[in-house]
């Protein structure tokens, strides 16, 4: 077999174990610490290199370098989002128990960059702009993915019955996914007070390299971030989703042994 | 895919495709609410109404700052290198405040008519520059209208 397609079917296989959710949960065993470990490197390469190495801007000064906080998270409220509306399709069209289990777990997380975002953005600003907050298009928009996120955590746990709430979410997190283009082209589509996009501005980015590098570090450490507590997560839910079965009630009951 | 996943997917699909343009609409709908600011040439080619408040942006004309004799009120012009738009503040300008800076300037016109800002608003571009190159980057903005021969965008 060619290594293509050798590789192709590695994955394939992956996916579908890591619909059941005890497959998700042994594999989930092995990949969290590499997702935290990598997090955990990549961050702090990025804060060194981004604090201390890159130069300060010639009119911000080193007031610029909150730009290595305020631009993953806002690049994570999105990415989240996208795979939220990702995993709710596919749990409603296949009905995939995991595909739901994930869509609910990148809530609280997407909805922490998304308030990690604003905040930033407002003290960056307050000296900046000389203001700490306007309703230009980017501000409000991102506003609004925040409490489309609370939406979509209040939704899953206000209906007790656990497939009515993973369905209503799901539906929810699937019809707002319009709200992401909108936040991505705001700064195009209308006058804003908010620049445009920097690093993928028509004719390359728009810093130089030792500022530009750091921030592709964050960028990939918030994501590996993000995958650590989503793991996570995922697993303290499949645990309790799953906990009549026999699979959970044996491991629990080895970790009792085990540890008394 | 089986029949039943299939007429989800369809199901899914068209809800995603109302979704849109339902959102298209009501975007269209609210466009000018929606628009931060105007151009100076906007407001040149609206004229101004003296109830309304304007929220205008333009590059600070170069040479055109001056302090007026109370010590805490600047006169300035704000331009798109077509159009220019005279502005009275009082108080402390943003530091990023300089000749080609974009800025947004909030308030209402008198009968001059001078926007009389009861706010200035700094607004940086996409560019960050390292220090060492900064007089260049500075010189370029500052002379950003010597060259333009219409208006510019920020």
């Amino acid at each position: 077999m060619n290594p293509v397609s050798a590789t192709w079917n590695f994955l394939y296989k992956t996916y579908h174990r890591l619909a059941s959710p005890r497959e998700f949960y042994t594999i989930a065993q092995y990949t969290t610490p590499v997702f935290g470990v990598l997090a955990f490197v990549l961050l702090l390469c990025g804060a060194y290199l981004g604090l201390f190495k890159a130069p300060a801007d010639y009119q911000q000064g080193d007031s610029f370098r909150i730009i290595y906080v305020h631009v993953p998270a806002a690049w994570l409220s999105l990415m989240v989002y996208v795979t939220i509306a990702t995993a709710a399709a596919i749990g409603l069209i296949w009905r995939m128990k995991m595909a739901f289990v994930v869509a609910i777990c990148s809530a609280p997380l997407g909805a922490t960059f998304t308030a990690l975002a604003l905040i930033t953005g407002s003290i960056w600003g307050k000296p900046i702009w000389g203001t700490w907050w306007t309703w230009d298009a980017r501000l409000t928009s991102e506003l609004i993915l925040l409490f489309l996120y609370f939406g979509v955590i209040a939704t899953y746990y206000a209906f007790e019955e656990r497939k009515t709430a993973e369905k209503a979410m799901a539906m929810l997190a699937v019809v707002g996914v319009v709200i992401v283009p909108i936040i991505h082209y705001s700064v195009e589509w209308w006058s804003s007070l908010h620049q445009g996009a920097t690093v993928f501005a028509e004719g390359g980015p728009r810093m130089p390299a030792d500022m530009l590098t750091p921030l592709i570090l964050m960028i990939f450490g918030f994501m590996f971030f993000y995958g650590y507590a989503l793991f996570i997560a995922a697993q303290n839910m499949v645990l309790n989703n799953e906990r009549k079965s026999k699979w959970v009630r044996e491991l629990v009951t080895v970790n009792i042994n085990t540890t008394h | 895919m089986s029949p039943t996943q299939k007429k989800r997917f369809t199901v899914i699909g068209l809800v995603l495709i109302g979704m849109s343009i339902a959102t298209f609409f009501a975007l269209q709908a609210m466009q000018s609410s929606i628009e931060y600011f105007r151009t100076p040439t906007q407001v040149a080619t609206d004229g101004v109404s003296p109830e309304r408040i304007y929220r205008v942006a333009g590059l600070v004309r170069k040479g055109s700052v001056n302090r007026l004799a109370d010590g805490v009120t600047q006169r300035f012009n704000i331009t798109d290198c077509q159009n220019d738009i005279s502005v009275q503040y009082t108080g402390i300008l943003p530091d990023l405040f300089r000749e080609g800076q974009a800025i947004v300037t909030v308030g209402k016109f008198d009968a001059e008519p001078t926007l009389i800002a009861s706010q200035v608003l700094a607004k940086h571009d996409e560019n960050y520059v390292p220090n060492e190159a900064a007089d260049a980057v500075m010189l370029a903005q500052a002379n950003k209208c010597d060259d333009a021969d219409g208006p510019v965008k920020y």
